[in-house]
Parts: structure tokens; C-alpha cells; sequence
């Protein structure tokens, strides 16, 4: 039984750090805010990165079922916010994809 | 957008460049003004204390440190971003950025009132000024989409 096309390149892919979930513009400016810091509060990223509310939802959701991202909702100034975190696998597999990137352009320089 | 398969070099380019946009935006955006202006102010009586003689220093340095501590947290409230004590968007170089120019006028203050006629008001202002204006400037930069 032969494997389908795309798996080996995924399979590499995977192996190398580079993560195709993480690498969409979007997700990989989400990855970037959430790696330095505990957690954001979903607001403070809406203007950060500049994007539709309903972009941000759709994008950390597809985080959050990665298990890269968690939510946690908390209520201040009688207002319920929701501050997202980046998982310490969201964290290590931002972090791999970074240095797939820079694998990347280190060698598209060579 | 979904992505498949190798991509460019400079395509790997652009996106580390916009991650690394975006944690300085996380790093120098959302503070208040008033983060910058009441922490240069404290370093500014930092270097008043230091300037003056007797050890007025070690109390001001007490408050200015717990001060600081509340006003971080105060400020991180009003920006909704959470950093830890370990972890923090600025990197070293951002730090040195913003405390460096601040820190070298307290040492050189210190230095020039031994061998000249250095007022400590002067220096004072000098540190509060660069330091606000540093902070207040990187933040409306950062700021700008």
C-alpha cells in the first residue's frame, strides 16, 4: 500500500518544525503577539493586529482546536473578556516554525 | 489562507518579518501616556536621590521600585496584555533602547557632579524627559498600522 501523495511532503514538513496550521498570515501574527507574553486579551489583539473580529474568532478557534491556544474568560469593569494563551505545544511548535522559516531563508541565501 | 507544500525563501522572509512586527507592536503598544511620564518621573527622583548627598537614595529607590511594580501592573490592566515577570515582549535590545539613555545620564550625572558644577535638578528633568520621551514615542510609533 503506497502513501498518498502529500503525506511524505507532510511528514517532512512536520519533521523539519515547519507547520502549515501555524504558517497562514493571520495565525502566524496570533502566535507571534500570544509567544512573548502570558496572555492577550481578545480586544487588545483585535487592534494589535489590525483585523475583522470575525477573522480573529475563526483563526484562534482553528488555534484552540489544534490545542495550540486556550481561552479564558473573565469579567472586569462588568464587561466578560476573553484572554487567550498560548499553550506551552503552541509555544513549541510557534517556536519550530520559526526556525523552519529561518532554515528556510538561510538556505534560499546560500 | 491555507498553505501547502515548501515555500520561497522570501516568502519565508516576509512572514518571519511580520512575526517579528508583531511582537514589537505587542512589546510598544496600548500603554497609557501616563505609564511613561509617571515612570520617567520616578527615574527622574531616582536621579535627584542619587545626586544628593546622604542616603536619601536608598528610600526613594524603595518606593520608586514598588511604585513601579503597581504602575506595570496598572498599566498592563489598561493595555489587556498580560506579561510575567520572566516573560516580556521587549527584548534586550528594546530595553536598552528604552532604559540605556535614562541610566547613562544617572551614571554620568553622578560622575560629572564629583568634577563640575552638575545640578541635580538638571539631571533630573534630563533623565524624566528622555525616558518619557522615548516611551511616548516608540508607543505612538508602534501604534501607527
Amino acid at each position: 500500500m503506497t502513501a498518498p501523495a502529500g503525506a511524505g511532503q507532510a511528514a517532512e514538513a512536520a519533521e523539519d518544525g515547519f507547520d502549515h496550521l501555524i504558517h497562514a498570515p493571520a495565525r502566524l501574527r496570533i502566535c507571534a503577539a500570544l509567544d512573548p507574553v502570558r496572555e492577550i486579551e481578545f480586544g487588545a489583539l483585535l487592534t494589535l493586529l489590525d483585523i475583522s473580529k470575525s477573522a480573529l474568532s475563526k483563526h484562534v478557534s482553528v488555534l484552540a482546536d489544534a490545542g495550540y491556544v486556550t481561552q479564558r474568560r473573565a469579567v472586569r469593569d462588568t464587561r466578560q473578556r476573553v484572554w487567550l494563551h498560548l499553550t506551552e505545544t503552541g509555544r513549541s511548535a510557534y517556536r519550530a516554525h520559526v526556525a523552519a522559516l529561518r532554515r528556510i531563508v538561510g538556505d534560499g541565501r546560500a | 489562507m491555507e498553505t501547502n507544500g515548501r515555500i520561497s525563501a522570501d516568502e519565508a522572509s516576509a512572514a518571519l518579518a511580520a512575526a517579528q512586527r508583531t511582537r514589537s507592536r505587542v512589546a510598544w503598544s496600548g500603554y497609557p501616556a501616563w505609564y511613561w511620564l509617571a515612570t520617567g518621573a520616578g527615574l527622574g527622583a531616582v536621579c535627584y536621590a542619587v545626586l544628593q548627598p546622604g542616603w536619601w537614595v536608598v528610600p526613594i529607590a524603595v518606593v520608586f521600585a514598588v511604585t513601579s511594580v503597581l504602575g506595570a501592573r496598572a498599566a498592563s490592566r489598561a493595555r489587556g496584555v498580560r506579561e510575567g515577570c520572566q516573560r516580556g515582549a521587549m527584548t534586550v535590545r528594546d530595553q536598552l533602547v528604552l532604559g540605556g539613555p535614562a541610566a547613562l545620564l544617572i551614571l554620568a550625572g553622578a560622575v560629572a557632579s564629583k568634577f563640575a558644577a552638575w545640578t541635580p535638578d538638571v539631571a533630573a528633568v534630563l533623565v524624566f524627559v528622555v525616558f518619557a520621551g522615548t516611551g511616548l514615542t516608540l508607543s505612538a510609533r508602534a501604534a501607527r498600522p
